[in-house]
């Protein structure tokens, strides 16, 4: 699947680096529209040339480790801390995926990280997108990035 | 004596981690000052002494091109040199930044390895 492997580099490189955690990339799939479940979701919007948008979908349990390592301190519940850091992986993961996009940087535009939870909720593709999601598992944990890109002719 | 950094990010982690990423590169910083936008951080410029500011572009209210901008028009504190640090490192958007001053960019993640080397020079 087109993407599946910058989306494996890039989520890579950006959990060693700073979170000092190595992840495990699974088989990419396509997500369709399955519902999260006591969930949390970083998402940046892209616009301009290519539209679209990059996601980290994370149970609550893996993104309190996450953000346990990121801050290197104790975090117990989906608090502002949580939500922050979360949003701010999607917002590295959206700038690592738009420098491969488009080298120049003048031609996609990202918006605000910005973060969801929940216990059942739902975060839809968009319209004649393709989308590619690849798993990723640590210390027993999982998650999911997803891209989805719709290029405007 | 030590230095006084200031940290720029919408992101109260990213702080955090900017924060500790400093300490990790062995700079001298004896105070780390923190703003969560353009305009915190002109605040925060008017009541301290500042020597090198680390700042996001992509904020709210006023982000960080447009500080870079309101600083370099305030004499008092338009020569204190701006390292940008941010997921935006595209040529266009970092050349505009060098425009109104900045010193350099450090694109997001980063290691204290590369703080160390981009700062270094700038102390």
């Amino acid at each position: 699947m087109e993407h599946a492997q910058e989306i494996i580099n890039s989520t890579q490189e950006i959990f060693s680096s700073m979170i000092m955690l190595d992840v495990t990339p699974g088989e990419p799939f396509i997500r369709n529209n399955d519902k999260l479940i006591n969930s949390i979701s970083g998402i940046v919007g892209l616009a301009g040339a290519t539209k679209g948008m990059l996601a980290i979908h994370m149970t609550n349990a893996a993104a309190l480790a996450v953000t346990t390592a990121f801050l290197g301190m104790d975090v117990e519940e989906i608090d502002d801390d949580v939500r922050d850091a979360i949003g701010e992986l999607a917002n590295m993961l959206a700038g690592s995926i738009k420098s491969i996009l488009d080298p120049s940087g003048s031609d996609i535009k990202l918006s605000m990280p910005s973060a969801i939870y929940g216990e059942d909720y739902s975060v839809d593709c968009l319209a004649g997108a393709e989308a590619v999601t690849v798993p990723f598992a640590f210390d027993g944990l999982g998650f999911v990035v997803e891209l989805q890109l719709r290029k405007d002719s | 004596m030590g230095k006084t950094v200031l940290i720029v990010d919408d992101s109260n982690t990213m702080r955090k981690i900017v924060s500790r990423a400093l300490r990790q590169a062995g700079i001298d910083f004896s105070t780390i000052l923190e703003a969560g936008d353009g305009q915190e951080a002109l605040d925060v410029l008017s009541a301290n002494d500042v020597d090198v500011i680390l700042s996001d572009i992509n904020m709210p209210n006023m982000n960080g091109l447009e500080f870079l901008k309101a600083k370099s028009e305030i004499a008092a504190i338009k020569d204190i040199p701006v390292v940008m640090i941010s997921t935006e490192t595209g040529a266009d958007i970092i050349d505009e930044a060098k425009s109104y001053g900045a010193k350099g960019a450090i694109k997001k993640p980063f290691t204290p390895e590369l703080i160390n080397e981009t700062l270094g020079a700038l102390l």
